[in-house]
């Protein structure tokens, strides 16, 4: 057990410490909309132009095929410099590259990889249904061959930045007769398809806030040349997307939580001072989080270690069921710790839009509920 | 960078598990009607140090195996796994503070000699010399005790303690008597602010807290696997297999916490106080969540003296309370201007 990076590993942290100082926008990231979508391509492009784009790419891809270990450095730095989240580009870099990677034709790779990895597109992710959520399996919206096209019929929801994306991967039922996990297809979707529609759906952290959508298909057309995998097997195809979401793409999330926290304290300190914090319930509070956040770097570190020795498993979704949950007590400490003016909406707005939102981590990306029967079931080796 | 033991630690884990499971099963902790069944684990000090699990971290040159504070976290990992008496953390923080000073009683130490733990039930004052009132655990049958204050830690003679009270302990298996120090002297003084016994105190009460927050874990999902009712295994429902979930999470955190501040321990860093704090934070915060959701777990069998479940809670309240609570570490946390990142 150690904790010793290689010289190799300490030159890799300073180079990227001195390109993220320079490089990192200084200008706030807009919070929605095309200007939002606009920012986050720019950073993305930058990224790329800078070759920190994709650092754990293969380097086929045009990644720089980097390890577990630079890549926690990277995010590491990329979270000291104070990076910007980039979230509308989570599904195309995180989800839609990975699963094109892995099971993507040859095509399919040439085409879409270079341009996620340049920051010329936006992804949005078509998995949910009005009446499939957690049960992801059960899904209906249709998809019949025709030729050699598939004609989709139905419709999607709580789809994130679906009106700011180029692109969605799409899970459609192509085989209702066989059993609700089989009969299922992964396809790249184009979502300026004829036939598309969409519905705006507000979030509840500020009136306006448009974040998601509904989403419907009227025959649309969509190349069969757009299946990724086998027709049918998209299940399979799916799910190594969100092992990988549940793995180790949230790592640096885990880590800006931490600067988040700090602030909080500093303002905790101004406001009661040093002293009441102390033995202050507030204070205590914000000591354990502050354990747990320190928990959370060791708890990174130990996936690291896991995935360098070929260990990886199911742990994963313990890391992250424990960590929306984190956030969602740092988030929610920040209205105790601002006092009675947390009722305000500014405009500049650091704490009280990210707390409403903080509603949302337990619930996206597989709720908390889900997340421990999956603990339970594959960790713990408990019943179904 | 590797937060996983390496081979010959994962041997060091193995062995002792095995000796443990052998030697100290829990089930030798089940009371009888009369309740206190005298200290269960007299009989393994000798046993362990024959095997040199006393002296993990202790240097070579004095004794000891020569390993660090990483091999010692992973020791007291188990010692909580199989409930071992408090009096280990005793006989580990003695033999640091006498390693250089005292070879005959080291000696005596690694090979069994029992220690005994003093710790503050209310306000003391230290400095050159000790005084205030003390809980004295496992201490009845030992000629030292290791006195553990927010400013130090101290080895005294167990005769130096007056007004010395035998008391019944909530933790049936640990023998608890009253004492107080009027101004003594200790024969070994290790400041907190200068010196790291007081990190390594904290440390390994983290670990032995892992230790107990796995075990609990692992009784309840073994019930939960086997127990039916409604015709089904109750693990199958998820307001029970969600309660073993969040067992599962809370070891975890803790574990994973605890490997981070060993090895930062071992490097000497600076931080090293901070990680230990936080270790026993979410450690201890685990052990008291895992004990009581494994009674649950059980049912009305959790609440019997013979499920064991009982156990675990009542010695994560000892380990809590001894080198400062989860009250007394919060506030240090929260004390600390720049947090480690």
């Amino acid at each position: 057990m150690n904790l010793d990076f290689t010289p190799e590993d300490e030159l890799f942290r300073a180079e990227a410490r001195d390109w993220l100082n320079e490089n990192v926008p200084r200008t706030q990231r807009p919070p929605e909309d095309q200007a939002m979508r606009e920012f986050d391509l720019a950073w993305q492009r930058r990224q790329f132009d800078g070759g920190w784009a994709g650092v754990s790419w293969p380097v086929e891809y045009g990644g720089r095929g980097l390890s577990l270990t630079e890549q926690l450095i990277w995010y590491e730095e990329y979270a000291r410099a104070g990076g910007p989240s980039s979230e509308l580009l989570f599904v195309g870099c995180n989800h839609a590259a990975p699963t094109i990677m892995a099971r993507g034709t040859q095509a399919q790779k040439d085409y879409h990889l270079p341009r996620i990895l340049r920051g010329e597109v936006a992804w949005c992710q078509g998995f949910s249904e009005p009446n499939n959520g957690s049960d992801l399996g059960g899904l209906r919206c249709r998809a019949e061959i025709d030729g050699d096209h598939l004609v989709v019929n139905g419709s999607k929801i709580w789809t994130s930045g679906a009106h700011l994306a180029d692109w969605q991967e799409l899970l459609v039922r192509t085989d209702p007769s066989s059993p609700k996990h089989k009969g299922i297809s992964w396809v790249i979707c184009d979502m300026r398809s004829p036939g598309i529609e969409l519905r705006p759906i507000l979030i509840m952290t500020a009136p306006g806030h448009h974040h998601f959508n509904q989403v419907f298909y009227n025959d649309v057309r969509i190349p069969l040349s757009n299946v990724v995998g086998e027709v049918n097997d998209g299940w399979n195809v799916a799910m190594s997307t969100l092992g990988f979401e549940r793995g180790t793409a949230s790592m640096s999330e885990q880590i800006r939580y931490g600067a988040i926290l700090e602030k909080l304290i500093e303002i905790a300190r101004e406001r009661f001072g040093k002293q009441v914090l102390e033995y202050d319930e507030i204070g205590a509070r914000l000591a354990q989080l502050r354990a747990e956040t320190q928990a959370v770097r060791a708890m990174t570190y130990t996936t690291a270690s896991r995935v360098a020795r070929g260990l990886l498993g199911s742990e994963a979704s313990i890391t992250r069921a424990f960590v929306s949950q984190l956030q969602q007590r740092i988030r929610r400490i920040a209205v105790d710790v601002l006092g009675p003016d947390s009722i305000e909406l500014p405009d500049v707005d650091p704490w009280i839009r990210p707390y409403l939102r903080s509603y949302s981590n337990t619930i996206a990306a597989g709720t908390s509920e889900i997340q421990r029967n999956i603990i339970g079931e594959r960790v713990l080796g408990l019943p179904r | 960078m590797d937060l996983l033991p390496t081979d010959e630690q994962q041997q060091i884990i193995d062995t002792l598990r095995s000796i443990l499971l052998d030697a100290a099963p829990v089930e030798r902790l089940r009371p009888d009607r009369h309740g206190q069944v005298g200290n269960p684990d007299a009989a393994l000090w000798p046993k362990l140090g024959e095997f040199g699990f006393l002296g993990l971290g202790i240097p070579e040159e004095h004794g000891g195996i020569g390993l660090t504070a990483i091999e010692e976290a992973l020791a007291f990992r188990e010692f909580g796994r199989a409930l071992v008496s408090p009096g280990i953390l005793g006989i580990t923080l003695g033999s640091h503070l006498v390693a250089g000073h005292n070879s005959s009683l080291l000696t005596a130490i690694l090979g069994g000699e029992p220690i005994g733990i003093a710790s503050p039930r209310g306000p003391t004052t230290s400095g050159t010399k000790v005084s205030g009132p003390f809980h004295l655990l496992d201490a009845a049958d030992a000629h030292h005790v290791v006195v553990i204050l927010p400013e130090g830690i101290g080895l005294v003679e167990r005769s130096a303690f007056t007004n010395v009270e035998d008391r019944m302990s909530m933790d049936s298996n640990t023998i608890l008597q009253r004492g107080t120090l009027d101004l003594v002297a200790p024969l070994y003084w290790s400041p907190a602010e200068s010196e790291m016994v007081h990190a390594r105190a904290t440390l390994l009460l983290a670990a032995y807290a892992v230790g107990m927050a796995e075990a609990a874990l692992a009784m309840a999902v073994d019930y939960a696997k086997v127990r039916e009712q409604f015709g089904k295994p109750i693990g199958s429902f998820q307001a029970v297999k969600h309660k073993c979930a969040d067992m599962a999470i809370a070891a975890e955190v803790a574990s994973c916490q605890v490997a981070f501040a060993s090895i930062i321990f071992a490097k000497g860093e600076r931080d090293a106080v901070y990680q230990a704090h936080a270790a026993k934070i979410v450690a201890v915060d685990a052990a008291l969540k895992n004990a009581a959701q494994n009674i649950q777990v059980h049912g009305a069998f959790g609440f019997t003296a013979e499920a064991d479940a009982h156990i675990y809670i009542k010695r994560s309240h000892v380990v809590d309370f001894l080198a400062g609570d989860l009250r007394e570490q919060r506030a240090s946390l929260i004390r600390t201007t720049t947090p480690p990142n």
